[in-house]
């Protein structure tokens, strides 16, 4: 089932006069990790507002084409710190502030936010106070309380940018464990190496435009390392002179070494 | 009993009666006597929780710390007053505004701003309106905290906050600009940011955890209202009569 | 000769949290040193004590022969130049170039001098175009590299980095690298706190590595980089191309792409299965 549907999609942010999307059709299905690829300012983090009914209704602006929802959306941005509250004495607070907003019953509050701290390895630091935070502490705890409001499509906008190599690992596991509970993610990520992993899906952007969809074998093509999106390994193996196809992980050139 | 453990709406109506009946009484007695209040409250222990973990100077003492900023907060004034007007207008007006600086000082202060969105919540507010005032009030220790990252990103690159007036005011001046652009800046960031919490209007809020509001500080509430307006009664219409 | 930054058995907590305990180490001028660990190590704490906002609580820190507990981050900015890990919080002045050149100017240098460095800084991050643009409205990874030319034109030392990658995409993390290498070939030392161990190996020489505010671990970054096993209790990963090394075994283990690649290429001769 699709959770989330653009039909050749537009969007112009306020006195803009070229477009931030052009025409960008693209579906993500319930239970599918979707990877957006692409050059500083492609427009992947536009693509996500759109998708997080943000863009125009918030920032302003002008959509063309079409935007079909299923569930409820949760969207992680790049700034982590500017989507905290401001007003939680511990992490727990803050998780529930979401929930709390929703007007969900008590209890249900309780069960989401004791699930989200669990899956964020956050229960350690379950009564710190969020403003004594590191910066990717804080990160994990806002993906936590996205979480907790239990959306169907989640967004991530750049989540593993201040966390070190442990966080960003347990990230990666969240977000299949998501897709296996039904959850349909949309993630756009300069992590190029980490994406195998994650996605079963990547799209590259370009100015604004769909340049590509594959698989995530798509980091290994001429054209993607050409324009400096291959993986690591595809990026060397083709710096090496060596021939096609370019191993997207160190495991896939391991087996082409033999 | 401390400030922090008072219901939100009580310490709001403590704020207000006070620069309410500094204005009300007559000079400059009355703005003496509330200000001495006011003073004093800021030595409450319940008067830390808005400072101690954003930026308070190690060695002072909490309660230190909030009369030391009313009274500075409250100086220039002083000062435009004195270039303005004689001595006694002088005293009666500063009286009256070093109590609405040191209330509203000691307000930010006390009050905890996740205990006042609970509270208005409880009482029916709606969860944004009950944030943006909450917001508002704990605007304060947010703009000093990245005041002082400012100021330490300028002095890593050679600016020092110390010497002369001249040095100082061109410090100040470096830090004012810079405070007010970020935090325009960033307010147009946390608009979406919020949006992405689930604050939108129309949901009722479920409150977490109400402060309790018992029966003595609602009835507090009403006396202070009685006694402003009484005070403005006596002040004002009685002379009329008389 | 003196060491550009030694740090003296320096321990320091936060009220009744340690942060740091009994770090020691020493930076030569031109020495390229990459400070590693988990989230809430220390690595944030060691730059504000570097940079003189706080002083240890035991232990010596000295920046060249001044000892930073006689000093004030204004004095320091002499010869340290810090960029921390937010750019917006760095950035005050109404025009990239203004605020480039407000470090020299701080200091009291020439005015000419001023031009020359906040020119060279600029054209080195490739910046020019956009120094009469109010810093805001640029886009956040060239605000990141605002910030840097900043530290830049301060001609220091010792430059101090907390994770100056983030947000960059791969492009402008190279161009980084180049500026740094053409630095540090001028013998201005290099202290960068980064969780990309990738730019690490392609950047800088030696590891530091704080584990729970404590030193675990002081060397050479290409041996250090590629040894999974002394990483993981440390919370750090092997690189892709250090890993891709030591799984090919690839002679001399490079961690750098462009070693690793020719590496591949005198190979690879002769031994792919088609």
């Amino acid at each position: 089932m699709r959770s989330l549907t653009l039909d050749h999609a537009s969007f112009w942010y306020p006195a803009t006069e070229s477009p931030a999307l052009r025409d960008v059709s693209l579906e993500v299905g319930q239970g599918e990790v979707v990877a957006l690829v692409g050059a500083l300012g492609a427009g992947a983090s536009t693509l996500l507002l759109v998708a997080a009914d943000l863009a125009p209704r918030v920032t302003g602006g002008r959509l063309a084409g079409a935007v079909a929802r299923r569930d409820r959306s949760g969207i992680v941005l790049p700034t982590p710190w500017t989507q905290a509250s401001g007003m939680a004495f511990t992490v727990w607070d803050e998780v529930a502030f979401g929930p709390a907003n929703l007007g969900w019953p008590t209890h249900e509050i309780a069960r989401q936010v004791d699930r989200a701290l669990e899956q964020l390895e956050l229960v350690p630091l379950a009564s710190r106070d969020p403003a004594t935070l590191s910066g990717g502490e804080l990160q994990r705890v806002i993906i936590a309380a996205i979480l907790a409001m239990d959306p169907g499509l989640v967004l991530f906008d750049e989540p593993a940018a201040e966390l070190d190599a442990e966080g960003a690992h347990t990230l990666w596991r969240l977000i299949r464990l998501l897709a296996r509970e039904g959850k349909a993610v949309l993630l756009a990520t300069s992590a190029l190496d980490a994406i195998p992993d994650v996605a079963d899906r990547v799209v590259w952007l370009e100015d604004g435009a769909v340049r590509a969809v594959g698989t995530p074998d798509l980091l290994a093509d001429v054209a993607a390392c050409d324009a400096g999106l291959g993986t690591s390994v595809a990026t060397v193996w083709r710096a090496g002179g060596l021939p096609e196809p370019y191993p997207l992980t160190v495991a896939h050139a391991v087996q082409r070494w033999r | 009993m401390t400030g922090g453990r008072l219901h939100p709406f009580t310490l709001l109506a403590i704020a207000g009666a006070l620069p309410a009946l500094a204005w009300i009484l007559p000079a400059p007695a009355g703005g003496a006597w509330t200000l001495v209040v006011a003073l004093a409250l800021t030595l409450t222990p319940g008067a830390s929780p808005g400072f101690t973990h954003i930026g308070s100077s190690p060695g002072w003492r909490p309660g230190l710390v909030v009369l030391r900023t009313a009274l500075l907060t409250a100086a220039p004034f002083w000062l435009f007053l004195l270039l303005l007007h004689d001595v006694p207008t002088t005293i009666a007006t500063g009286l009256r505004i070093t109590t609405m600086v040191a209330s509203f000082v000691w307000l930010v202060a006390t009050l905890e701003p996740a205990r006042l969105v609970e509270a208005m919540v409880a009482a029916g507010w709606s969860a944004s309106v009950a944030y943006l005032l909450a917001a508002t009030i704990s605007a304060v220790p947010v703009l000093k905290a990245r005041a002082q990252r400012i100021v330490e990103a300028q002095r890593c690159r050679g600016l020092s906050p110390r010497g002369g007036i001249a040095a100082r005011l061109r410090a100040l001046r470096a830090l004012a600009l810079p405070l007010v652009l970020s935090a325009l800046h960033e307010v147009d960031e946390r608009a979406l940011a919020l949006e992405t919490r689930g604050l939108v209007p129309g949901i009722r809020r479920t409150p977490l955890a109400p402060p309790p509001d018992p029966a003595v500080e609602q009835a507090a509430r009403w006396a202070l209202l009685l006694v402003c307006l009484a005070a403005l009664v006596r002040r004002f219409i009685v002379p009329r009569f008389v | 000769m003196i060491p550009v930054l030694r740090l003296d058995r320096v321990s320091f907590s936060y009220g009744a949290v340690p942060a740091l305990a009994a770090v020691s180490f020493a930076i030569a001028p031109g020495e390229r040193v990459a400070l590693l660990g988990r989230n809430g190590a220390g690595k944030s704490t060691l730059v504000r004590l570097v940079a003189g906002l706080e002083r240890p609580d035991e232990g010596a820190l000295w920046v060249g022969d001044w000892d930073t507990r006689d000093c004030v981050p204004e004095q320091l900015a002499w010869r340290v130049a810090t960029v921390f890990q937010h750019a917006d919080q760095q950035l005050f002045a109404p025009t990239v170039r203004d605020d480039v050149s407000f470090g020299p100017r701080a200091l009291g240098v020439g005015e000419r001098d001023v031009e020359r460095r906040t020119d060279r800084a600029l054209e080195d991050l490739g910046l020019t175009a956009h120094a009469g643009h109010h810093p805001y409205d640029l886009p956040p990874a060239l605000r990141k590299l605002a910030a840097l030319a900043g530290a830049l034109a301060l001609e220091p030392a010792l430059l101090v980095l907390d994770e100056p990658t983030i947000g960059l995409d791969r492009a402008l993390r190279a161009r980084v690298t180049r500026v740094l290498l053409d630095r540090s070939a001028a013998s201005v030392a290099l202290l960068v706190i980064t969780h990309d161990l990738t730019f690490a190996a392609e950047t800088l020489e030696r590891g530091l590595v704080l584990d729970r505010g404590r030193l675990a671990c002081d060397e050479p970054l290409a041996g250090l980089v590629g040894d999974a096993t002394r990483l993981e209790p440390l919370g750090l990963v092997p690189p892709p191309v250090a890993a891709l090394s030591a799984a090919l075994d690839l002679p001399g283990r490079p961690v750098c792409a462009a070693d690793a690649a020719r590496a591949l290429a005198r190979v690879a001769r002769g031994r792919l299965a088609p």
